[in-house]
């Protein structure tokens, strides 16, 4: 790409998106798509994973970021590092495992060996080697920043803070590690990766359509008695849930008002788990405590890839136009007994991926909307409830559960996002240099 | 080793297993499960079901009657209408593990044509590990372990018995 121009630079953002519907080219166009991989994947906060995925010095996962194969990697310094897997001389997969423990990272091709930070320690027959090995490091993300010990990371130098891009969505993340009674979450259960023969985008405004769930899901509300019969399942007036625009693109479907028991949201009375109980209120406090209990976990979207699913962690990952994966895991607690975690997972099981109970459904429903939005294509609708809405006191745009407020609240950021603040992309300069 | 008979016994189920399956006959499927039944789908090579790692499929036997369940509403959109499907099964190897009771390793290859969404074919290989107890002169199952080559993903919808 010598192109020294945005991607983005010939598609009209402002007449594709409206404030009450969105052109169906947004899902299939190539151009788009691309457009997207450089404004929000590439110069945007993407989530990479979470410390405890790689708590040692030396241990490593890998990720994309975008379809950019990324690795991050603690360091011997405790700080990590977010590093792209492509070798400096000849571009080979530097880190070939999915997870793992390394002191160096060796290049199976030439040789060539890295630090843990990336930087170039020695190359194989070095006489020949002219060049300078500061100058011949891996490429890594320019920034990384974490919270709560979720890390994201961004290629772009001059992007704004992380804590600009989470705003008050903070408080989401909070509320998440917050079903620990020692504040600490823990990622080590392993990923299963779904995927979906449909656009990326369609999983954030799934993940927190409220709307859907009578019509996608009535084979799991005929086969199974779950906590979703009150938060989601009730006609239009009982209904107590809501749908939340939070700024900055993160979203969320706020079950808490319709729950009236502690634990009603892990699908159990309080006296499953007696000492869960106990030791949220000692943690916190008798009125926290009993709050946590009452309200569960998050149901929300930090933009753009990460999903905070009850008691799951989500990743989405774009492939292609038409491709994109799902990838979960458990969201397990520290500080809690072993049955806590092993109910977390068996409902992770249950909920999310190939075979699940919803999952399943939504993704045949997506690809279908995949389907019928090929070709020429026209204008979907997302003006559902938007005269209805409020704005609290926090800034906090507050729907009806069925109201598209959550998905209102995706487009306008992602508008924002593609129209650019300025003409000057990074990437592009980069590339063209 | 297992007499002729025992091992005509075993194949014998694997087919009529593959053909309910198949033909997406869940109750007449289910039927063939025993109370101790076990239906994993794993989702990393070499994974232990109690490592607290999780699994693309794992379900005891209350679950699989849940999962039936859902199948039989006639509503499970992921399987309306129910995917067409052609499973080959070849290298079968049975080993005794008591008196009536044997494991029986496979390969399988299944062809799923995705009728309800996309209409693509896809190609399910795997290797499958059985474990079946004949009880009151009928075989039935209490393990069936589907090793998916491609656990690791990334893996399509798979709303249908494997």
């Amino acid at each position: 790409m010598l192109d020294n121009s945005r991607p983005s630079e010939g598609i009209r953002f402002e007449e594709l998106i409206l404030d009450d519907r969105v052109h169906s080219t947004l899902y299939t166009d190539s151009e788009v798509f691309e457009a997207e991989m450089d404004s929000i994947f590439r110069n945007g906060w993407v989530f990479i994973c979470h410390d405890s995925e790689i708590p040692k010095a030396g241990d490593f996962v890998r990720r994309n970021v975008g379809r950019d194969p990324v690795f991050a990697v603690r360091g011997r310094d405790g700080e990590i590092s977010v590093i792209v897997n492509r070798c400096a001389h000849r571009g080979n997969i530097i880190c070939q495992e999915e997870r793992g423990n390394a002191k160096a990272f060796v290049c199976q091709y030439h040789g060539w060996a890295y630090d843990t930070k990336g930087g170039l320690v020695d190359v194989p027959y070095p006489a020949g080697f002219k060049g300078d090995f500061s100058c011949h490091g891996l490429e890594r993300l320019a920034k990384v920043d974490s919270y709560q010990g979720f890390v994201f990371a961004s290629f772009n130098p001059t992007v704004p803070s992380l804590g600009d891009h989470l705003g008050r969505a903070t408080e989401l993340i909070d509320r998440a590690v917050e079903m620990s009674p020692v504040g600490r979450i823990n990622l080590s259960g392993g990923w299963v990766r779904h995927q979906l023969n449909c656009n990326w985008k369609m999983l954030p405004e799934n993940d927190t359509d409220g709307y859907h769930v009578n019509f996608v899901h009535p084979s799991f509300a005929q086969a199974i008695r779950s906590n979703y019969d009150e938060a989601v399942l009730q006609d239009e007036e009982s209904l107590k849930s809501e749908a939340k625009d939070w700024g900055n693109g993160h979203t969320e479907l706020n079950f808490s008002p319709s729950y009236s028991r502690p634990l009603e949201w892990f699908g159990c009375a309080e006296d499953r788990y007696p000492s869960y109980s106990k030791a949220l209120r000692e943690a916190y406090g008798q009125e926290k405590g009993d709050k946590i209990l009452l309200d569960g976990p998050p149901h929300a979207v930090i933009f753009p890839n990460l999903f905070l699913g009850e008691m799951n962690i989500v990743r989405f990952e774009p492939v292609a136009p038409g491709v994109c994966l799902h990838i979960h895991t458990p969201m397990y607690l520290e500080g809690v007994d072993d049955d806590v975690n092993q109910r977390i997972l068996r409902q992770s099981e249950g909920a999310l991926g190939p075979t699940a109970f919803l999952l399943a459904d939504d993704s045949v429903i997506a690809e279908r909307t995949q389907l019928a939005l090929a070709g020429k294509g026209g204008w979907l609708d997302l003006s559902r409830g938007a005269e209805r809405e409020v704005t609290d006191d926090n800034g906090v745009v507050v729907g009806h559960l069925t109201d598209e407020t959550s998905n209102r609240g995706f487009w306008r950021h992602y508008k924002q996002v593609m129209q650019g603040p300025d003409q000057s992309s990074p990437t592009a300069a980069a590339a063209a240099a | 080793m297992v007499t002729i008979e025992e091992r005509l016994r075993v194949e014998e189920f694997l087919f009529k297993e593959a053909r309910l399956a198949d033909e997406s006959r869940y109750s007449e499927w289910e039927a063939l499960a025993e109370d101790d039944m076990h239906y994993w789908v794993p989702a990393e090579a070499g994974q232990d079901p109690d490592d607290g790692r999780i699994s693309i499929l794992n379900d005891n036997r209350t679950r699989l009657a849940t999962r039936i369940r859902q199948l039989n509403t006639g509503v499970r959109h992921a399987q309306v209408p129910p995917s067409r499907m052609c499973r080959i099964i070849s290298n079968v190897e049975i080993e005794t593990i008591a008196d009536g009771e044997y494991f029986v390793r496979s390969n399988v290859i299944l062809y799923e044509y995705r009728i309800q969404a996309d209409k693509e074919m896809e190609v399910w290989p795997a290797r499958v590990e059985h474990k079946l107890r004949m009880r009151d002169g009928e075989m039935k199952m209490f393990s069936k372990h589907i090793l998916l080559l491609n656990s690791e993903g990334p893996v399509r919808g798979l709303s249908f018995i494997i």
